[in-house]
């Protein structure tokens, strides 16, 4: 078999001179509400996030998925405004929205046109205000949510897997719950718990809000203050205290299933989002899984021909969290020999280090992708929120392509030998169940 | 209105028939193309579906002077993307660099169209990989594969009901003569439309364009015009997924093609019936009942009429009330028509997200090529506004008589548990079924994307 082929070093991306850095405008207001706008007129749109510190990190047994659920609520009417007003008000005036919910925080996404952004702040300062919790609403959304659960993980092998993983990485760590929440959770939670997360997480001293598009400056940050400074300050919430001990053996999971196409999963304990090795990490995710010249893709996919799809991420959040490697495998395919053939390589490159090709390969992907966020408004907005919660401000992401450059193979080869360790690992893997056997 | 119009381009018809299209922009140091061939899957022989497509995956396993290994080197090495797929009735390159690297992006891309290897051994792991990634999509995604369902049961032997990325069986058959048979006949440069876009040095890059494409020769193989698709009717195919909690159904028809004049008016009602978070089918099966995650509408449109297809998913238990429920709306839709209100807010929300999808370069290569392809001219886009603000209740109607479906007749895939669904699916009528591994996506014995439709 072929082994990867080197070419002539191409040069490192020159970062190009950051543009924008210099309108972007960042302000606190008295009740804590972070606000940055950054205005860009290419188009006639706006696009706004609204980032919550709240996800699944922020539940406890019993009620798991309540931020996911609570992400649904907030679509669900105010003291002021009926139930589908906030959707039906908002598409009127030209706007879409949407949301989504992860371990560590919950984020609210609208775009619209300019002239919309008025009516935008009104809708979201007042969801963050006053929602109404309907009883009917709230058993509605139940339903849809449990239609959402069936979808990613009942009738889907990778999210069944992958939530198994999660569950069995984490002992104490909250962590450890699906994003979504256990089936017997999604149907048991009640109005009081809602109110109470409600009014914990949904103050704006755990907000932070960001505008990118076609307005003024000034305008918008006037706005905002008329729509979102009368919400008053609540007690910010109790820290997340709950440390992780350390793994010291790998873990694992079986689930036999009606399958043709068996899974491998591995999840390694990796750093937090603000770790001085996040670069590092980047780099090495796109080093292994990125593009089909990364070194999992051409080694398993095309030069043992042991899967057929190969993926993975770092789950970055505010706490340590996983490394995860995910594996599609071919019919008759036998994980542990995929699972042999994978620890080669790892280990290999935890002993070996990347080459400078590999590392510059790495380092030029990131910067395209860098770039091509930063051409849309989404992007932009999306990009503020996401440094500003948890890469300590906003404006290090002026930075990002500068702090790339800066990590050598040294670097990458360490942070590859010590989060890429065995014992620090969950393995999960979904085979065809045997035959005659009606279950796991 | 919309604040949109067409960005200036330089279009260019070389002697040899490829158009060039080069269309500036300097927010980011990035350069897009988006290179079409006209053909695609058209151009698959008669009962072989997936040749097309395996043709695109080969153009990037080896061109040129670099075997597959240096061409993804090559690509990626500077951060650059480059991806080939097969549609309907063509073949798409998308590639993307950082704008310092455009000659080479215009390299490979000419090395990717004008010598591809088309080795025998990546056309052997292209196939077996296709193969399995249809099992992998039917063991944890099935909604992927149920417009492929659909257009089997709605466009029978039309070209148009042929699964592009070919099927479990007719992959099997394929060898890298028929690839290479198809790349010889249907490659050339009166079926290239090249749109490239970004921070280019534009002088530079259309000389080089030139140098790259102007001594192409023409295609030899012929493209015949497409038929119009012949509707047959309301059918309903179960495809048995035995033990999944939900089902997931498609509702369909034949449509509207690309070319169709009312395509504003279209774009409303289709936004009012399926096209947004307040539509009244996500109203019906989400909002109102809980049914759902969520329920879309929304036309394929081709040279010639494609589908007009409704896709959602509800408890298995539950699939004859969310069918029920999808018929009833577009029972009331053909009956009532919709509000100049409900116009009014469509249209608004229409113009509103337009420029969203019309934002960066990559959009505008997409967008540029898709005009030239169908010959819609600058207009499509330039009057868009106008064109939407003209439309009324009664231009309403007239599109709902001719491009959505009366309930009756409409086409229906659900993939789900036969033993739960079969029942519930037969109020609505004659019920076909096949397993969920049968390796084709239309029983054999009623026809399938390889053979005529019976009768």
């Amino acid at each position: 078999m072929r082994r990867r082929a080197l070419v002539d070093r191409p040069p490192a991306a020159r970062a190009p001179a950051l543009a924008g850095r210099e309108s972007v405008r960042a302000t606190t207001l008295a009740n804590g509400l972070r606000v940055i706008v950054w205005p860009v007129h290419h188009i006639p749109n706006v696009a706004l996030n609204l980032w919550v510190r709240a996800g699944s990190r922020n539940e406890a047994p019993g009620i798991t998925g309540l931020a996911h659920f609570f992400e649904h609520m907030m679509f669900n009417g105010t003291v002021r405004r009926h139930p589908g007003e906030f959707d039906r008000l908002m598409e009127a005036q030209g706007g879409a929205n949407n949301a989504f919910t992860s371990d560590d925080v919950t984020v609210y996404q609208d775009w619209f046109p300019s002239h919309a952004l008025e009516l935008v702040l009104d809708l979201e300062s007042d969801r963050v205000a006053n929602l109404a919790f309907a009883p009917e609403l709230i058993e509605s959304e139940r339903g849809v949510v449990t239609s959402e659960r069936r979808l990613r993980v009942e009738d889907n092998n990778h999210g069944l897997l992958a939530e198994q993983v999660q569950a069995a990485a984490f002992l104490a760590h909250p962590y450890r719950f699906p994003t979504i929440g256990w089936p017997e959770d999604i149907q048991s939670w009640r109005i009081e718990d809602l109110q109470a997360f409600y009014r914990t997480y949904y103050a704006p001293n755990n907000l932070t809000l960001t505008l990118a598009g076609d307005f003024d400056p000034e305008r918008a940050l006037a706005l905002v203050r008329r729509y979102f400074e009368p919400i008053a300050a609540q007690s910010p919430p109790a820290p997340i205290e709950t440390r992780e001990p350390e793994q010291i053996a790998e873990r694992r999971v079986l689930i036999r299933r009606k399958v043709q196409t068996p899974l491998l999963q591995c999840a390694y304990k990796a750093p937090a989002a603000a770790d001085s090795r996040a670069a590092a990490m980047e780099l090495l995710m796109s080093v292994l899984v990125e593009g089909d010249a990364s070194r999992l893709h051409r080694s398993l996919v095309e030069d043992q021909r042991l899967a057929i799809e190969v993926g993975g991420h770092w789950q970055e959040g505010f706490d340590p969290g996983l490394l995860w490697l995910s594996l599609t495998l071919p019919e008759e395919a036998a994980p542990e020999e995929v699972l042999g053939a994978l620890d080669r390589e790892l280990t290999d490159l935890a002993r070996e280090g990347v080459t400078e090709t590999e590392l510059a390969r790495a380092r030029n992907l990131a910067v395209v992708g860098f770039w091509k966020k930063l051409a849309t408004i989404d992007g932009k907005a999306h990009l503020l929120g996401e440094y500003e919660v948890f890469h300590e401000g906003w404006a290090r992401l002026f930075e990002a392509p500068a702090r790339l450059a800066e990590v050598s193979r040294a670097q990458l080869r360490a942070v590859a030998a010590e989060i890429l360790d065995r014992r620090r690992r969950t393995v999960g893997m979904l085979i065809q169940e045997e035959s005659g056997s009606a279950s796991a | 209105m919309t604040g949109v119009r067409v960005p200036e381009h330089t279009r260019l018809v070389l002697d040899n028939g490829a158009t060039l299209i080069l269309i500036p922009r300097r927010d980011v140091p990035l350069v897009a193309c988006h290179a079409v061939m006209r053909g695609g899957a058209l151009t698959d022989p008669q009962g072989l579906p997936g040749v097309a497509s395996l043709v695109a995956g080969l153009l990037e396993k080896g061109a040129g002077a670099r075997d597959a290994y240096e061409f993804a080197d090559a690509v990626e090495g500077v951060g650059g993307a480059f991806g080939a797929g097969a549609g309907a009735e063509t073949l798409t390159i998308r590639a993307q660099f950082l704008s310092r690297d455009q000659s080479l992006m215009l390299e490979l891309l000419a090395d990717a169209l004008r010598s591809p290897r088309l080795a025998p051994e990546e056309f052997e792991h292209l196939r077996e990989r296709q193969i399995e990634l249809i099992k992998a999509a039917k063991d944890s995604e099935p909604a992927e594969l149920i417009d492929a369902y659909g257009r089997a049961l709605l466009f029978g032997s039309h070209p148009y009901g042929r699964p592009v990325f070919g099927s479990e069986a007719s992959l099997a058959t394929i060898d890298p003569a028929h690839a290479r048979n198809s790349y010889h006949d249907h490659f050339g440069a009166d079926r290239l439309i090249l749109v490239l876009a970004g921070d280019l040095d534009l002088t530079g890059i259309e000389t080089a364009a030139r140098a790259a494409f102007g001594d192409w020769s023409r295609a030899p193989g012929r493209l015949r015009p497409l038929e119009r698709p012949a509707a047959a009717g309301r059918r309903i195919l179960l495809v048995d997924s035995p033990g999944a909690t939900q089902t997931h159904f498609w509702i369909g028809s034949i449509g509207v093609d690309k070319r169709y004049r009312r395509h504003a008016a279209l774009d409303l009602v289709n936004t009012l019936f399926g096209g947004r978070f307040t539509s009244i089918l996500n109203a019906e099966l989400r909002i109102k009942s809980g049914l759902s995650y969520g329920a879309r509408s929304g036309f394929v449109r081709g040279s010639v009429p494609g589908e007009f297809a409704i896709r959602t998913f509800v408890q298995a238990d539950k699939t004859g009330l969310g069918v029920g429920m999808v018929l009833s709306a577009l029972t009331l839709l053909t009956r009532e028509g919709v509000s100049a209100d409900m116009l009014d807010s469509a249209r608004a929300y229409t113009l509103g997200q337009y420029a969203l999808g019309l934002e960066t370069a990559t959009d505008w290569a997409a967008a540029l090529a898709e005009i030239e392809l169908y010959g819609l001219g600058t207009g499509y886009i330039d009057e868009y506004a106008a064109e939407l603000a003209a439309v009324d209740p009664a231009a309403a109607r007239d599109v709902i008589a001719e491009a959505f479906p009366r309930a009756e007749s409409a086409s229906i895939v659900a993939i789900g548990d036969a033993a739960n669904v079969r029942g519930q699916l037969e109020e609505f009528g004659p019920v076909i079924e096949m397993p969920l591994t049968d390796p084709h996506f239309l029983p054999r014995v009623t026809g399938d994307e390889a053979t005529t439709r019976g009768g």
